[in-house]
This record gives structure tokens, sequence and C-alpha cells, in this order.
């Protein structure tokens, strides 16, 4: 014991750092590294985005297309986006070296395809979206009115009392 | 609760208002008495200062609230003495010349909340810039989190004058142990520091207020990791417990042990992590490879539980993310087995290293008395005698079914405050496994949670640094109302002064890294002689050769 151990160890060990970026860095399973979303998944139902805590996630409306965009400059890679995602639909993959010249390199964009109201013509929610509404209903045992289902949000609301068709079909 | 029967019997009168807790006690008392009340809390119960938090309540009930919070280790209590003052005369008397410990927490509220602390014996600013302008106080509610346009005045901190014969030594504005600049003025006399002086808070980065501003209960944690850049995971595990606690969310056994493997494997990698570099700076270089050498398997181990190896983003409120398979388990006792062998190896050769033994030992002394008065907490305060670990005073997780040994050493100098850690390596390594081996089954995650608002949380985790304080008040709309972070080298680095006071220039590296703060390698010290008229700077690398060219 004594200062030979450390001399013995040193030459015993010998070099242990990795050549790297020149070796591949092999990462355990479940690594936590760049998401990404399945486009044919995605419903655009923004729960992702509501769950970000960095804002890194972000969904805004584009000429008739609702627009999911992941920005890896902020992404802190916790993965609170694939937890939350109703059609597991975001992943999280192995990928880390994310280093790059051109800005453009760290937007993830899904493009979604929206409705408009019919009443006041404003896109308010995506097709695919809407068509999961129903199914979960139908699984339900409601039935709900295309006629109400492509009105946006607030003219729903107007006169639903009226206008809402939902019957109970008691199974 | 005894406790609390003497305090009442003590100051009947003026306690308003008092709240009991399985471990906390909250009275509200007349502003007055606070200096009163707080030095019998602290000399005659003989508990220890934590932290000061103030909290703008003008939108609940228009007056500006200070807490006082003690911790009494031997009865696992903690005291918070809570006072209110008057939003048109913020002004209430200190409580700083009782309990030096609460020199920084007064200052921190003079600077953001614009309560003027009479009678404090160092009102200079503590945490905002010397160009920020005066009467704008960013933890009042009515500054936006994210405003940004305010308008920046000149002047300058206004350091203490240089007697005759000393010349100044600044270490920073990055400072050679520190990830964070940081600025240490020593005031050096032929070679011996005579006094030392600290600006830091270059890096402020008002994460409380973001929280209060933007966040969600459950984005919090995530921001609370990424407070420190080593022991992250312990500051997301106080806050979710403080939720947990004020919102009496109970929290699945299974992921209290799977909390506690993690904070372990934290505190060695934090450890050997320190241990390298205080070698590092020592100039024992085959040390330092040896430290982190064997500290990378076990990033490795936390890369393979939580899948990054630091950041674990495991906590969420009510329990972890992630579960610990058997195969997983299995790897991590088995290298933790491969862990203990080579530290042993490495603990047993150390002493033979004659010349870093002798430049750790009797340096940067912190006697007992002055460690109690400024509530020095983890390794800093076990090094010089103080018995305190909030995993056995204060137990949380899994600590509570767990048995272990508190290393204590008595002398107070870098030597106690290594051994101490070493110690903790090795105890460490006996916790994971031993709640490796009696995790019980189950959820790892407490379903249904609801929060309640307006109710306090108060939480303390041991952070491989020392005693971590979150407390906080619960609001609505699912946010936080106001969320206190005390990390413990806030607690610790006003101790460095009074280590460096008559130690040698050449020593004061290893003494400032000696309370743990990490090592950044941009680090640059400049040397003005006031004499000679001559300003040097030296490159970090030349200032290590300074210090290792000692004795």
């Amino acid at each position: 014991m004594g200062r030979s151990t450390f001399l013995k160890k040193a030459i015993e060990v010998g070099v242990v750092t990795k050549r790297y970026p020149y070796t591949v860095v092999e990462v355990p399973d479940g690594f936590r590294g760049r998401p990404i979303i399945d486009g044919d998944k995605c419903i655009g139902c923004c729960a992702c985005t509501a769950v970000c805590p960095p804002n890194a996630l972000s969904a805004y409306e584009d000429d008739g297309y609702r627009i999911i965009r992941i920005f890896y400059g902020r992404c802190i890679f916790c993965g609170r986006c694939a937890d939350v995602c109703p059609e597991n639909a975001i992943s999280l993959t192995k990928e880390f070296e994310l280093t790059t010249d051109d800005p453009n390199d760290l937007n993830y964009i899904i493009k979604l395809k929206m409705v408009k109201c019919i009443i006041c013509g404003r896109y308010f929610d995506t097709e695919r979206h809407l068509k999961k509404v129903i199914e979960n209903m139908k699984e339900m045992g409601l039935e709900i009115d295309t006629d109400i289902l492509m009105r946006c949000p607030e003219h729903r609301n107007l006169n639903n009392a009226s206008l809402i068709g939902l019957r109970r079909e008691f199974k | 609760m005894y406790i609390l029967n003497e305090l009442i019997k003590e100051f009947r009168e003026y306690i308003k208002y008092h709240f009991i807790n399985h471990n906390k006690i909250l009275i509200e008392v007349d502003k007055n008495i606070l200096p009163k009340i707080s030095s019998y809390i602290f000399n005659n119960l003989g508990a220890l200062y934590c932290t000061s938090v103030g909290v703008d309540e003008r939108p609940l009930n228009g007056l500006f609230k200070i807490y006082h919070i003690f911790s009494i280790d031997r009865m696992n209590l903690f005291i918070i003495v809570a006072s209110s003052v008057d939003p048109a005369i913020p002004k209430m008397p200190s409580i700083v010349n009782d309990i030096p410990a609460a020199n920084w927490a007064e200052r921190e509220i003079m600077d953001l909340l614009g309560v003027v602390f009479d009678g404090h014996s160092d009102p200079r600013r503590l945490v905002l810039p010397d160009d920020w302008p005066n009467g704008v106080y960013p933890l009042r509610k009515d500054f936006k989190y994210n405003f940004k346009e305010v308008a920046r005045v000149e002047k300058k901190y206004p350091f203490r004058k240089i007697e005759y014969g000393e010349y100044i030594l600044p270490i920073g504005p990055y400072h050679p142990a520190l990830h964070e600049p940081e600025y240490f003025r020593l005031y050096v006399k032929r070679g011996t520091i005579v006094d030392a002086e600290y600006r830091g808070f270059g890096v402020y980065r008002g994460i409380e207020k973001v929280a209060e501003g933007r966040l969600t209960y459950n984005q919090i944690p995530f921001i609370a990791e990424r407070i420190c850049g080593i022991c992250g995971f312990t500051h997301s595990t106080c806050y979710c417990q403080a939720i947990e606690s004020a919102c009496k969310i109970d929290i699945p056994e299974r992921a209290e042990y799977i909390r506690t493997i993690m904070l372990e494997l934290e505190r060695i990698h934090s450890h050997l992590l320190w241990l390298g570099v205080a070698l590092h700076i020592l100039g024992f270089d085959t040390g330092f490879m040896y430290c982190w050498r064997i500290r990378e398997p076990i990033m490795d181990l936390c890369e393979l539980i939580s899948g990054n190896r630091k950041t674990y983003g495991l906590n969420l409120i009510g329990g972890v993310r992630r579960d610990i398979d058997k195969d997983k388990s299995n790897r991590v006792i088995k290298h933790l087995k491969e862990l203990r062998r080579e530290f042993k190896e490495f603990t047993d050769s150390l002493p033979s290293i004659r010349e870093v033994i002798a430049r750790i030992e009797n340096v940067g002394i912190l006697d007992r008395n002055t460690a109690r008065k400024l509530s020095v907490v983890g390794p800093t305060a076990r090094g010089s005698g103080l018995d305190r670990d909030v995993r056995r005073d204060h137990p949380y997780a899994a600590y509570k079914r767990i048995s272990f040994k508190v290393p204590v050493y008595s002398e107070g100098d870098v030597y106690a405050r290594l051994m101490v850690r070493v110690e903790e390596i090795f105890e460490s390594i006996n916790i994971i496994e031993h709640a490796l081996d009696s995790i019980p089954e189950g959820s790892i995650i407490a379903e249904n949670i609801e929060f309640i608002p307006k109710v306090y949380g108060l939480s303390a985790t041991e952070a491989p640094r020392g005693e971590n304080i979150h407390f906080l008040i619960t609001g609505i709309e699912n946010r936080i109302y106001r969320w206190k972070v005390r990390a413990p080298t806030y607690n610790n680095l006003p101790s460095v002064p009074y280590m460096l006071k008559g130690e040698n220039v050449a020593d004061a590296p290893i003494i400032i890294a000696s309370i743990d703060p990490c090592f950044s390698c941009t680090d640059r010290v400049t040397i003005v002689d006031l004499d000679k008229k001559y300003v040097k700077t030296l490159s970090s690398n030349e200032f290590i050769k300074l210090a290792r060219r000692w004795r």
C-alpha cells in the first residue's frame, strides 16, 4: 500500500478515455435523446405543448394547417411529451449529437390539415382530432351531429340547447 | 409539544397565531419582538438557523411577510417564525446581531422584496447587480416575470477600504473552484490573507420568479433539477416533497426507495468529483484521474436507471417516473461492489502521499462555534464537529427505514471535510445496497393527486453539499404562489472568509474548494499590487501552478 499502488494501478488500467468523436458511444435502452413525432399517428391534440416545461414544443396555425413544432434548441429531453401523448406518437430516440451550424436543423415540424367552422369560417381543429372525438364518443355510446362537430368552440356554445343532438344510446 | 409550550410560556402575549404539523411549528408574532424570539430559539432552544423567506402577500392580505425558518435537529422539528410588515413602511428589525447566519438571507430580502431590516450590520447589495436601479424589486408580485427593460444606473460595489501594507488579490469574476462567476476579494499582507470579501450572484437567474410566473406544479421539478449541475436530483426531490407535505399526498413506498437510491448515487458521484478536483488543485493528478475513472461507472448507472447521466428527470409530484427492474438492480449491485473495492484501495493509499496530507492538515480551520453561529451545513458542518445530517435528523424518502452512520470530525480543517466525504461514500454504497435489497413492490406514482391552494410546504433534503431547504406556498390555477430555494452553499459560503483569514495565499484555492463548489477551467485570477501599481492576470493554470509550488 502506498505510492506504488497508484503507479501500479495507472499502468494496469491504462488509458480509459474514449476517442470520442472518432468512436461510437453506446447508450443504454431507455436513453432520453432527441424526441421525434410520428406524423402518421399525431392527431394534433396539443397535449404535449401544454406539458412541455421549457416550451420547446409549440403549436400554431399556418394557412389551414396546424403546425406542431419541436425546437431542439430549447428541449431539455425530459420526455414528458412522450408520457402524455394519447396516441403514443412521440418517442425518444437514442440520438444525442445535435450540434449543427444551421439553426433550421433544430426544428422538427409536423403539419396537420385543419377544418373550418361552418359558421364563421375559422380554422379551429385538425381533421384527425375530430375523427378521434367521434371514435371516442362512439366508444362511450354517444353520438354527435356532424353539424355541431364542424363548429368552432364558440359557436357550439351558442344556442347549444337546441342544436346539440346528443343522444345516449344504451347498449 | 414541549418546545411549543416553552415558547408560549415565554412569549405568551406576543404570539398571535400558531399552526402545528408533525414536524413544523409556525408562529406569527409582532415584528418588534422578532429579534428577541429568534434569539431565544437560536440560543436557548439550541436551534440552528435555516433561512428567511420574504413573501409579497399583498394580493392575499395586503402585507409583506417574512418567515424565519429554524431547525431543531435533535427533535426533527422546524420552527417558522412569521411576521408581517406594512408595504407603506416596509421596515422591520434585523435578527443579524443575534444570528449572524441570517446576514445573507436578510440582504437578499432587502434586494428582492424591498423590505428594509433596521440594524443590519452590512446592508450592502447581495443578489442584485450593482447597476440595478434603486426601488425596483423583482420578487414583488407587480414585477412581471418576463419584464426585461430595466433602466441601468452607474454604480460600483462598496468594498472595504484597503489598509496600509495590504494588497488585494481578487479571485474572479470567474472563480478558480466554482462553475459560476463569483468573486472573492482577498486582502493580503506579506503573503498572508488578513481579510476576505465575497461578491457573488453573478448568475442569479430568477428561477423562483419564473416558477411562480409561468410554470405549473409538475413542470417545476425539471427546473428545480437545473438549479445545480451536480446535485440536481436532490433539489427536485425537495421540491416534490414540499408539495407533497403541503397537499398531504402519500407517495408509494417503492417511489421513496427509488428516490433514495438515486439520491445516494448522486452523492457518490458528487463526492468523487469533488475529491478528484481537490486532489487536482493540490497537484496530485494521479489521484484526480483515479477518482474520476471510478466515478464514470456511477454516471453510467444513473444513465441506465433514468435515461441520462445527469438531470435524471425522474421526479414528479407523487412519485417517480421510471422503475428499477431486477436486471438494472443487479447491475447496480455489481458496479457498487467494484467501486467499493477500488475506492478502498484508494483511501488506503492516500495517507502515504504525504505532500497532499501536509497541504490539507490544519489548513482552513473553521471552529465549531463559528460553524454554529453561521449555521453551516453538510460536510462543512460535520468536519467542524456539528453533528447534523438531514437524512437522520429530519428523515425523508426511505431513510427512515434504513440505518446508516453519520461521520463527524471535530478538527474543522480541510482534511476533516475530506474524510467526512470519504466515509460518506462508503455509507452511501451501503445505503444503496440495503435499499435495493429491501425495495418493496408496488406502484411508483400516486394517483388522483389534488392540490390544496394557499398552504405552506417545507421540506429539507441532504444534498451532497449539505442541507437543502425548499419553502413554498401553493397558489391557485395549478401554480405556486411562492417558492423559495435555499441551496447548501448559501449557508456554507459565508464561512469561507473565516477559513481564509490567517492562511497563505497559495492555500486559498483548496480552502475555497473545500466547501465543495464546482471547478471551472476558464477561471482566472488578477493580482493587483498597489505599491508597485501593476496588474497581472494569471490564467487558471498559472494560479494552480502557484498553488502547487507552495510548500
